[in-house]
């Protein structure tokens, strides 16, 4: 088969514990955000803007929204004939089955995937981040810099630098110290857990972790220490523009609200770089006579019959007659029953809200309405 | 049901539609903000079972096919069967209003051939409703008769063909007008295939003829059989059907029926961000499609993607299509803008009883 430049391995099989009941029947990556996205269409579109058109996604936990998701991998140009999106759960061998034991693990287990398009790079991508990013331009610095690994970075305030993975680099951007979530940082260059590797020297040092029984198999723990310690040549690329991570409930729910800003961080109307996603075919929102919409994000689908401030609902979710839904993120297939109020809170995907709930408060913690919530009509 | 192939003529338009059947068929108007007419027999084929359909395209095909693509958004690009697109003939005047040219079933008879179905089903494309056809394909194999025509019961004075039924059910007579019964045609019928191929041999000679004139003549022959349908029928026939009919969305029961059953209406799949109503935003009793932002006041509207409304800007009854821009100020009423039309600020532009088209690209 023809030789693929760079392909790219998506780690997509995290359980993403600390979001709580949105991910207690799905994969943090198939996670609804901003509406009508799923939090992998980002990196995905990240991919087929970039000309990547071979992605490894690596499943383990909760795969069957994410596996139907993803389909041919169409929805982002992917269904193609040499290449394309393959999903890549853990599996049985003559000698026995495990899970994933970590990132690289992961990796190490799919190396034949790999192997079969005999690329040059390998890209290393995690679902769980929201960034438009053109990854051939890392690449380039890649190979200017004749580097085994590149690590891409993004720089923190310092006060906040302690919660990250630190890059410490000399003045040409070389990594010379790697300190996962440092006390007291010498750096403010976080890492964005996406890395290019040049594809002989991962499998090398993939190889070598898997015969280290002291080894967690990670990518931040263990190979890139093993490839510093080796004095392989590390290099940090200098990402500029919006990157967040979406792992907590105050973190999802704030970038979300962010999208509705006058000036908004992250401008999914930007169509320079667009995103693409597999959506379901829903008709256009209907705002019934009295309904209000003011500030706000609605989807395909969505029946708006009460009152909508400072909101998102996501594709086909429904606010019914006498609603107020403020300061609220509803998830694709949500009801909000008649006459209940809404603040400050996520209602997850498909749960029905029972008729004149109140749920949230203007101040205090998010509110999270799953399907075990005393809110949610069973049924 | 016996295997049954669809076919859907696309091929007829009209010149008096203001402007918006300039450049495209009925087939490929928009209809609610996102689809277009032939999504609704294209869908409820697919959801019938029907696995090949044939679309007899019209001579100006391009916004046709740029919509159906190769059928991937309707589920019927398939290896066995799938969607077929048939060239239909270039009409002279006298022939563009035609659904059913005899002509496009000579040239296209290898279509059915090939498929060698026991019935197939035809269709226009100017109807918008949600059936299940399959009861429709099963009384017609039951009867034994080789036609078997879809009608519906309206009231008031609805142009088309209808169909005067007799007790037994059999179809005694086809008018163009509701003189005798209510039972308006509804542009659908169910063939037996060897009748089919039979009629077309017999009446090959009269190609210039609409394939239902010629069995309006033949009707003691031929033994045709009547099914009802009973659900929502949304008639396009002029540009004023098409502003009644697309406002009928606004009945949350019209709604309901098409688009928040089991059966789904396919259509192209786009990729556009949600909507996006900026603080001051106003709307009422609206159908908003994605990749719109809305700054200014909206009032019982049809909007399609893309569309920006401007702070200030009011709109009220209308149908907005595609990527058009209502500036800051500009008050719109009773108009129907076509794709990328621009109302620059402070434009004031109101249709009166008759419906006001505004053609593609045009800035005012």
């Amino acid at each position: 088969m023809q030789k693929k430049e760079c392909i790219a391995m998506l780690l997509a099989g995290g359980q993403g514990s600390r979001l709580g009941d949105l991910t207690s029947a799905i994969a943090k990556p198939a996670v609804s955000f901003g509406g009508k996205y799923r939090i992998i269409d980002f990196s995905l579109s990240n991919c087929a803007n970039s000309g990547i058109d071979t992605v490894g996604v690596l499943t383990q936990y909760r795969p069957l929204v994410l596996n139907s998701y993803l389909g041919t991998g169409a929805a982002w140009d992917m269904d193609s004939a040499h290449g394309g999106v393959r999903v890549l759960p853990p599996y049985a061998t003559q000698t026995g089955g495990e899970w994933y034991a970590g990132t690289a693990d992961a990796i190490y287990h799919n190396i034949d995937y790999i192997d079969s398009y005999d690329p040059e790079y390998v890209l290393i991508l995690s679902g769980d981040h929201i960034y438009r990013m053109d990854y051939t331009r890392m690449l380039d610095a890649h190979k200017e810099k004749n580097a085994g690994l590149t690590v891409s970075v993004i720089e923190v305030p310092w006060e906040e630098a302690s919660r990250f993975g630190i890059m410490t680099t000399d003045s040409e951007d070389r990594i010379v110290r790697f300190s996962e979530k440092p006390k007291s940082p010498d750096s403010n260059l976080a890492s964005m857990g996406i890395y290019i590797f040049s594809w002989k020297v991962l499998r090398k040092a993939l190889l070598e972790d898997h015969d280290d029984p002291t080894s967690e198999k990670d990518f931040g723990k263990n190979i890139i220490p093993r490839l510093l310690s080796q004095g392989e040549n590390l290099f940090a690329y200098r990402f500029e523009g919006y990157w967040k991570d979406v792992g907590t409930i105050d973190s999802y729910y704030e970038a979300q609200m962010e999208m509705m800003d006058e000036d908004p961080p992250f401008n999914v109307y930007d169509k320079s770089m667009h995103i693409f996603s597999n959506a379901s075919v829903y008709p256009p929102h209907y705002v019934g006579e009295q309904g209000k919409v003011n500030d706000a994000m609605i989807c395909n689908g969505c029946v708006v019959l009460g009152e909508v401030e400072h909101s998102i609902l996501a594709s086909g979710a429904k606010a019914l007659e006498g609603t107020v839904v403020k300061d609220s993120i509803v998830l694709p297939d949500a009801v909000i029953g008649e006459g209940s109020t809404v603040i400050r809170a996520i209602i997850n995907e498909g749960v029905t809200v029972k008729p004149n709930s109140v749920i949230g408060s203007a101040d205090g913690p998010i509110t999270v309405v799953g399907e075990s919530s005393p809110f949610a009509r069973i049924g | 049901m016996k295997k049954t192939i669809g076919l859907i003529s696309a091929s007829y338009t009209s010149r008096d539609f203001g402007g918006l059947t300039d450049e495209r068929s009925y087939a490929s108007l928009s209809y609610g903000g996102r689809y277009r007419l032939i999504d609704f027999p294209l869908s409820n084929m697919v959801n019938s079972g029907i696995d090949t359909v044939g679309v007899v395209a019209p001579y100006n095909f391009r916004s046709l096919l740029d919509h159906l693509g190769d059928g991937k958004s309707w589920d019927i690009s398939r290896k066995v069967g799938g969607m077929y697109v048939l060239p239909g003939s270039v009409y002279g005047v006298y022939n563009s209003h035609s659904k059913f040219l005899m002509r496009d079933f000579i040239e296209n008879r290898r279509y059915f051939e090939r498929a060698e179905p026991a019935n197939v089903l035809i269709s226009g494309s100017n109807m918008i409703y949600n059936m299940d056809y399959r009861p429709f394909i099963e009384r017609h194999e039951k009867s034994g008769c080789p036609v078997t025509f879809l009608y519906k019961t309206v009231e008031g004075d609805v142009p088309g063909m209808y169909l005067d039924v007799a007790e037994d059910g059999s179809v005694k007579k086809i008018n163009y007008d509701n003189a005798s019964g209510k039972k308006l045609f509804l542009d659908c019928m169910v063939v037996e295939y060897n009748f089919l191929m039979n009629f077309i041999e017999w009446f090959g000679t009269l190609d210039y003829m609409d394939i239902v004139e010629i069995m309006m003549d033949q009707l003691d022959e031929i033994g045709a059989d009547a099914y009802e349908f009973t659900g929502y029928v949304g008639n396009i026939d002029t540009v004023e059907d098409y502003m009644r009919v697309n406002m009928e969305l606004m009945d949350k029961s019209v709604r309901q029926e098409l688009f928040e059953g089991d059966r789904q209406i396919f259509t192209k799949v786009q990729d556009e961000a949600p909507v996006l109503y900026r603080p001051g935003a106003s709307v009422k009793n609206s159908f908003i499609a994605t990749g719109c932002i809305i700054e200014g006041t909206v009032e019982n509207c049809i909007i399609s993607r893309g569309v920006q409304v401007k702070k200030g800007a009011v709109l009220k009854n209308c149908i907005i299509s595609q990527s058009c821009s209502v500036l800051e100020g500009a008050c719109v009423e009773n108009v129907i803008a076509d794709k990328y039309v621009t109302f620059n600020p402070g434009t004031e532009i109101k249709g009166g009883e008759k419906t006001l088209v505004i053609r593609k690209s045009q800035s005012l």
